[in-house]
C-alpha cells in the first residue's frame, strides 16, 4: 500500500508542469474554462509527442511507452489543471489507440498508431456514436453499413459529434446486420471513416454556450473500404463497451472547470470582511471546504481506477462510478461559485465586469453537458448497479 | 500509488472477519447489549489472546509496536459486526493515551494487564454539553492540599465506566505546581462520584458522571500538568481515522444487506432490484462505500507512515459521516417497513451511523478544518 507517488512520478509531474509553465509564458495558451476537448493545435500536440506524452500507456511495439495508467493520470491531471490545448490528439490518444491495439488489424495498427503518437498531420479523430434516436442506448443505432464487395456502403445520421468539422477520421458505429430480428447487441460494427469521403455532410449545431463545437453528420451512400472495419463484424457493441471504460475513467471528468475552482478558493480567501456579510463568509467557507473534500474524493477515485487498470483488471463499474461522481462535483462547483459571486456570475468572458476571468459564466453554460457526455449519470448508475452489484435487469 | 493491502494486514482482516462472524453474529449482539456488563468477557479474553488489545502499544508492554493499519482493518471488522465492547474506549483511546502521556511506572502497571485483557480503562472526553473539551475543559481541578485535588463538573457519554478500573479525564487544573488542561486517571469507586447510566440510541453501555468536589490524589495525574490537550492531540487524528474504519465496516454490511434484500424481495411481479429507481439508489450506496474506503484508507496510511495528514483526516471523517448516513438512509428506504422493526438489523446500523458521526467531530467541524488547511 502506498498513497504517495514515487520520486520518479513526482519528477515526471514537475517536468510536465515545467513544460506547461513555459508554454503559458510563451503565450501558447492560457488556462480558461470552456470546452476542454475542442481547444487544440497540432503544433501543441507535436510538442507533447516529442516528449513521449502521446500513447504513453500503449505497449512499446505499438509506438507507445508502455507506462502505467497512473503515470498517464499524472500527465492528464497537470494538463487539465491549466486546460492545456490537447484537442488535436486527445480522443485518438484516449480511446482510438487503445481500441486499435485491442481490436485493430495489423494494417490499421501500422498506419494509425505511429502517426497518432507523433501527432502527424491528418490523424485527428471524432467519435461517430450518438444518433437522433440512439443516445444512451447505443445499441439502437440506425445508421447502416452494408457490405458491397470490397466496400461497405454507409447511410444514416449521427449527432452531437464533437470535432466532426475539423477531424480527419471518424470512428463510426453502424449497423451491419439490418435484419430487425437480429440481436441488437450483435449486429453493429466499428469502422474508421475518412471524413473527406464523398457523401459525408457535416452541419454544425450551435450549443447553449453559443459555440459550434458539435455537429450533425450525414452519410449518403458513403463508400468505406472493407479494410476499415475494426475488429469483427457485428462485434461492435462489445468492443465499444470496453472502450468506454477508458473514456469514463479519466480525470477530464473531474477537472473540466478546474481553473474556476482554483479561482473560487482564492476569491473566498480574499473576501473582505468589511464588505462581505458574515453569513456569506461562513457559508462560503463551509461550501468550498465541501467542494475540496469532494474533489479529493474524486481525484482518489480517478487514480484508483487508473491503478486498477494497471493491475490488469477491467474497471467497468468503477469507471462508471468515477464519472458519475466526478461530473456531479463539477456541477456543484458551478453552483457554489455562482452563489458566492452573485448576480455578476452571468457576465461573460471579455466584459470588464466578468468575474473570475470569465470562467464562471462559461462554466455555467457548459455545466449541463458535464453529466451527459460519455454516458449520462443515469446510465452510469445503471452500470454500477447491474455490472458492479449484480442487480437484475428484470 | 498502490491501493492494495499488504499481506500482514490482509491476514488480520481475514482473521477478524472470521472471528466476528463466529463469535458475534447479530443475535449475539442483541444478547450482549442486554447484559449488565454490556460486553462479552469471553470474546474480550479471546481478543486479548489474539493480541488485538495491544496493537498500538509498545512491544515492551506486550503490544504489537504500533500496528496502525492492522488496527484500522480490525476496527473495520468490529464495525461490520457491531461488536458491543469497550474496545474503542479502552484498547484504542485509553491505552494509547497512557502510552503517550504516562510515566514508566504507570505504563508498567497498567499496559501489560490491559493488553492481556485483565483490565479495562475508559476515556471521558465530553463535557456537560457533549462537547469534546480537552483544550479547555469544563471540569475543574481545584487544589485541596499539597497532594490532593478536587474535581467538579460533568462528563457525558462515558462508555463502559461501570466496568472500568480507571477513567481518563481532562480537567482544568489550577494549582501551585502549574495550571492548564491536565489528564487524570480517576477510580470509578471514588467517593462522591455519581455515575448515571444513559439510555441512548445504540443501547451501548454509557454513563453520565457527576463530580462535585470529588477528591483525587496528585499521583493520579497522568503525564505533565497542563499537557492534557497535547496528549489528546497526539492521538486524535488516529482515533478519528479508526472511527472512520468502524464506520466503513458498518457501511459495507448495510450495502450488502440492502443489495441482497432488493434481489430477493419481489413486488409488482419482479425483484425490487430490477426497478431503475432502486438501481440508482444502490449505485449511490456503492459509491458512498467505495469513496469512503479510499479516503479513509488514505488518511490511515499517511498516519501509519508518520506523514502529515491533517487535511486528509478531516476529509475522511467529514466524508465517512455523510457516506454512512446516506447508506443507512437508503438502506432503510429500500428495506421498507421490515427495516423499521426491532427484529431486523438495519436499525443497529443506522444508530451506529449516528453515534459514530457524532464521535470525533460532525461534518461541519471537519469541513472547518479543511477550510483552515485551504487558508480560508
Amino acid at each position: 500500500m502506498r498513497f504517495t507517488f514515487t520520486p520518479a512520478q513526482d519528477a515526471f509531474r514537475a517536468e510536465v508542469r515545467g513544460f506547461l509553465r513555459s508554454e503559458m509564458e510563451a503565450g501558447t495558451f492560457s488556462p480558461r474554462c470552456g470546452d476542454l476537448f475542442q481547444t487544440g493545435s497540432r503544433e501543441f500536440s507535436r510538442k507533447m509527442a516529442e516528449r513521449g506524452w502521446i500513447g504513453m500507456t500503449w505497449p512499446r511495439e505499438h509506438g507507445g511507452q508502455g507506462r502505467p495508467y497512473v503515470d498517464k493520470a499524472i500527465l492528464m491531471e497537470e494538463l487539465f489543471r491549466v486546460q492545456a490545448p490537447i484537442g488535436y490528439h486527445f480522443l485518438a490518444d484516449r480511446q482510438v489507440g487503445p481500441a486499435l491495439i485491442h481490436f485493430g488489424s495489423k494494417q490499421q495498427k501500422e498506419f494509425f498508431l505511429p502517426r497518432i503518437v507523433r501527432a502527424d498531420e491528418g490523424v485527428s479523430f471524432c467519435l461517430l456514436f450518438s444518433e437522433p434516436n440512439a443516445g444512451s442506448d447505443l445499441a439502437g443505432v440506425a445508421t447502416t453499413a452494408l457490405r458491397d464487395g470490397d466496400e461497405y456502403i454507409v447511410n444514416g445520421q449521427k449527432v452531437w459529434t464533437s470535432r466532426a468539422h475539423v477531424a480527419d477520421f471518424g470512428w463510426l458505429l453502424a449497423r451491419t446486420d439490418p435484419d430487425p430480428s437480429a440481436n441488437r447487441y450483435r449486429s453493429v460494427s466499428e469502422f474508421i471513416v475518412d471524413m473527406k469521403s464523398p457523401g459525408i455532410t457535416v452541419r454544425p449545431i450551435v450549443n447553449m454556450a453559443g459555440e459550434s463545437n458539435f455537429n450533425e453528420v450525414f452519410f449518403e451512400d458513403v463508400r468505406v473500404p472493407a479494410a476499415s472495419l475494426v475488429g469483427e463484424e457485428n462485434a461492435g457493441f462489445k468492443q465499444i463497451m470496453a472502450q468506454m471504460d477508458y473514456e469514463r475513467a479519466g480525470l477530464e471528468r473531474l477537472m473540466q472547470n478546474y481553473p474556476l475552482f482554483e479561482q473560487l478558493k482564492q476569491h473566498v480567501r480574499d473576501m473582505d470582511p468589511s464588505e462581505t456579510p458574515e453569513t456569506l463568509r461562513a457559508w462560503a467557507r463551509d461550501q468550498v471546504a465541501q467542494l475540496e473534500i469532494e474533489y479529493s474524493v474524486g481525484r482518489l477515485l480517478c487514480y484508483y481506477t487508473a491503478w486498477t487498470i494497471d493491475q490488469g483488471k477491467t474497471p467497468t463499474a468503477q469507471a462508471a462510478m468515477c464519472k458519475a461522481f466526478c461530473t456531479r462535483y463539477e456541477q456543484k462547483v458551478n453552483d457554489v461559485a455562482s452563489q458566492i459571486l452573485g448576480p455578476v456570475c452571468q457576465i461573460r468572458r471579455g466584459d470588464p465586469w466578468s468575474p473570475l476571468r470569465g470562467d464562471l459564466a462559461e462554466s455555467l453554460l457548459w455545466g449541463p453537458s458535464y453529466t451527459l457526455q460519455g454516458g449520462s449519470v443515469e446510465v452510469l448508475k445503471n452500470i454500477v448497479a447491474l455490472r458492479g452489484l449484480g442487480l437484475p435487469r428484470k | 500509488m498502490d491501493f492494495g493491502l499488504d499481506e500482514q494486514t490482509s491476514i488480520v482482516k481475514d482473521t477478524a472477519r472470521r472471528f466476528f462472524r463466529e463469535q458475534c453474529p447479530p443475535s449475539r449482539v442483541r444478547e450482549i447489549l442486554a447484559t449488565e456488563e454490556g460486553y462479552s468477557k469471553d470474546i474480550w479474553r479471546k481478543m486479548a489472546g489474539l493480541g488485538w488489545l495491544g496493537l498500538l502499544n509498545n512491544e515492551a508492554y506486550g503490544g504489537a509496536g504500533g500496528a496502525f493499519l492492522e488496527m484500522f482493518v480490525l476496527v473495520e471488522e468490529m464495525g461490520r459486526a457491531l461488536l458491543p465492547s469497550p474496545f474503542f474506549t479502552s484498547a484504542v483511546l485509553s491505552s494509547w493515551l497512557i502510552e503517550e502521556a504516562a510515566g514508566q511506572p504507570r505504563k508498567e502497571t497498567l499496559l501489560p494487564r490491559m493488553i492481556r485483557g485483565e483490565t479495562i480503562l475508559t476515556a471521558a472526553l465530553l463535557d456537560h454539553q457533549g462537547r469534546d473539551d480537552f483544550e479547555d475543559p469544563a471540569l475543574d481541578a481545584h487544589q485541596a492540599d499539597s497532594s490532593r485535588y478536587e474535581l467538579t463538573g460533568t462528563r457525558l457519554l462515558v462508555p463502559f465506566a461501570h466496568v472500568a478500573e480507571g477513567i481518563l479525564l481532562c480537567a482544568k487544573l489550577q494549582g501551585r505546581e502549574g495550571h492548564g488542561p491536565t489528564l487524570f486517571l480517576l477510580d470509578p469507586a471514588t467517593e462522591g462520584l455519581e455515575m448515571v447510566p444513559l439510555n441512548t440510541l445504540t443501547k451501548e453501555k454509557t454513563f453520565a458522571l457527576r463530580l462535585d468536589r470529588v477528591g483525587i490524589d496528585a499521583d493520579r495525574i497522568v503525564g505533565d500538568i497542563g499537557k492534557g490537550g497535547i496528549y489528546m492531540d497526539r492521538i486524535r487524528p488516529g482515533a478519528t481515522v479508526f472511527k472512520c474504519a468502524e464506520m466503513l465496516g458498518g457501511m459495507e454490511r448495510v450495502v450488502e444487506m440492502t443489495v441482497a434484500y432488493v434481489k430477493e424481495r419481489h413486488q409488482f411481479g419482479r425483484p425490487l432490484g430490477a426497478l431503475q429507481a432502486v438501481h440508482h439508489a444502490c449505485a449511490d450506496m456503492a459509491t458512498c462505500l467505495e469513496t469512503a474506503r479510499l479516503i479513509a484508507t488514505q488518511a490511515a496510511w499517511l498516519l501509519s507512515q508518520g506523514l502529515p495528514a491533517d487535511k486528509e483526516t478531516a476529509t475522511a471523517k467529514a466524508w465517512c459521516n455523510e457516506a454512512y448516513k446516506n447508506c443507512t438512509a437508503i438502506g432503510h428506504q429500500l428495506h421498507g417497513a421490515i427495516g423499521f422493526t426491532e427484529e431486523h438489523d438495519m436499525h443497529l446500523y443506522s444508530q451506529h451511523a449516528k453515534a459514530s458521526e457524532m464521535a470525533f467531530g460532525a461534518s461541519w467541524f471537519h469541513r472547518s478544518r479543511v477550510a483552515d488547511q485551504l487558508g480560508i
